[in-house]
């Protein structure tokens, strides 16, 4: 957990307070603007995000870091894929 | 020589209590996968059937809505509600929809997952005018997606399938709005100081979520008794599988809005596959009853067929997804605590009563359509063939979209 807390994102995603399916969406915007092997950071307070974003990255071929609580939402790592 | 491994010193009633404990993880906090409550939803929808009538949500919200209007004296302008509506704790609908929302409320919390979260502005407006949408589709079809789609599939009434291609563009249109307003008119997001509190709460309420959880679903299986006491024990039994019913969709995330939407947002098709699959289910076990005689065979055949399920599928398909929900999956994100979702049910309950009492009392109704019973035009012989083809090509669409992603929405 400690490594994770250690990665630093390229982009932030603040998705709080929105609920499903906007988190999707952004982030399946802002994944276009990024590069290969570069991170996108979600904040999401919605309770589906736990299961949707791992889903959403494994169909879109991009990789799912994990997910860690913080106070008042969680937070999501993605590495875009090829 | 051998080392003698030291063996570890356990109790029976620690192994027993270990095993309990295990036992509570797979039930509560394991994530449960989409198929098992898709099987689990299809055998209660054929306990509710047999116990009352088939599975619908939609006229629960309308009893809520209901009470506003006669209690405040609203109806009266627009004349209906002459009689007083049943009390909602009596209506069968409405206990069953409590039961979903505590059902759901109770694996929240067990899960410790149950939080309550404020949404920008206009999340809140977008909730309340999907939920109307939702409502005015529901009363033009003559059910919401579950009653409308998903029971009327399941019961063999026409209607449904009407609805589905409804409920289909009217996602894809929905959709199209909510990539529109990301690129043209974003909502912002307030800039919220994640809350700290100052001094430790006197109640660590993750600590005692689980037990409030725990005596809620106590409660509610206590209903049969309650309500028998009453004399009233079918609706006792409505509040039981409303219980079960919100328990396996928030455990699965078993959200019907995604079975129409996901698949013009992202190509992903899990829940069309856990709704074929509860469909099947639901179905087979359908017609045991009405080949049987067990309940009428008319019961459950009275959407619109065919402009009201499809008009009504296209208006609450663009509505729920506006407001983030379906009528079933509103109704377990509320007791999960989505605020949003609380005014989609208010948008809901106000403007269904009054659109149902518009095409039920005017020309309108009998213009969108009458329930029609698949059975009555191809039999018994043809009504299987036609399911199972039907079920395949979805399914087989599904994955060619999946892989394709023909259908799904660019930006």
């Amino acid at each position: 957990m400690n490594d994770f807390e250690n990665i630093k994102a390229d982009l932030l995603v603040d998705c709080r307070g929105l609920s499903c399916p906007m988190p999707i969406l952004r982030v399946k915007k802002e994944l276009k603007s990024l590069k290969k092997g570069q991170i996108i950071e979600l904040w999401s307070t919605d309770p589906g995000s736990k299961k949707d974003m791992p889903d959403f990255a494994k169909k879109q071929g991009d990789e799912f870091l994990g997910y860690v609580d913080e106070a008042g939402y969680t937070k999501y790592l993605i590495k875009k894929g090829g | 020589m051998k080392e003698v491994l030291p063996l570890e010193k356990t109790s029976l009633a620690s192994d027993i209590w270990q095993e309990i404990k295990n036992g509570y993880n797979f039930i509560f906090i394991k994530d449960m996968p989409l198929w098992v409550a898709g099987i689990a939803l299809g055998i209660l929808a054929i306990f509710i059937f047999l116990w009352r009538y088939p599975w619908g949500i939609s006229s629960g919200y309308g009893n809520w809505g209901d009470q506003l209007y006669y209690y405040a004296g609203l109806g009266k302008w627009i004349g209906f509600n002459k009689t007083p509506p049943l009390t909602p704790w009596f209506h069968p609908v409405s206990v069953m929809n409590f039961g979903m929302i505590f059902g759901a409320m109770g694996a929240a919390m067990m899960k410790g997952q149950f939080s309550t979260y404020r949404a920008p502005g206009r999340e809140y407006v977008k909730g309340f005018i999907g939920g109307a949408l939702m409502g005015v589709g529901s009363s033009f079809a003559n059910g919401c997606i579950e009653g409308g789609f998903y029971t009327a599939v399941g019961v063999y009434s026409l209607g449904g399938f009407m609805m589905m291609i409804g409920l289909a563009l009217g996602a894809i249109l929905g959709v199209k709005y909510l990539i529109w307003e990301m690129l043209n008119w974003p909502v912002k997001i307030p800039n919220q100081k994640p809350l700290e509190c100052k001094k430790t709460p006197i109640i660590n309420w993750c600590k005692v979520y689980p037990y409030i959880g725990a005596g809620i679903y106590l409660l509610i299986c206590l209903s049969f008794y309650i309500y028998s006491a009453f004399n009233k024990t079918v609706i006792g039994g409505m509040a039981f599988f409303g219980l079960l019913v919100g328990f396996f969709m928030q455990r699965a995330r078993f959200c019907l809005q995604r079975t129409f939407r996901n698949p013009f947002m992202t190509g992903d098709y899990e829940m069309v596959k856990a709704v074929i699959l509860s469909l099947i289910i639901y179905s087979a076990g359908s017609a045991v009853i009405k080949y049987g005689f067990f309940q009428p065979t008319s019961n459950g055949v009275d959407h619109r067929f065919w402009l009201g399920s499809l008009l009504g599928g296209c208006i609450f398909g663009f509505g729920m997804v506006i407001a983030g929900a379906c009528a079933s999956s509103g109704l377990w994100r509320a007791g999960e605590g989505n605020t949003k979702v609380w005014v989609a049910i208010v948008g809901f309950a106000t403007v269904y009563p009054i659109t149902k009492h518009a095409v039920s009392s005017t020309a309108l109704g009998p213009f969108l359509g009458k329930g029609i019973y698949t059975v009555d035009i191809f039999g018994w012989t043809w009504t299987p063939v036609l399911y199972i083809g039907f079920f395949l090509l979805w399914y087989l669409l599904a994955v060619y979209n999946s892989k394709t992603e023909k259908f799904v929405i660019t930006f």
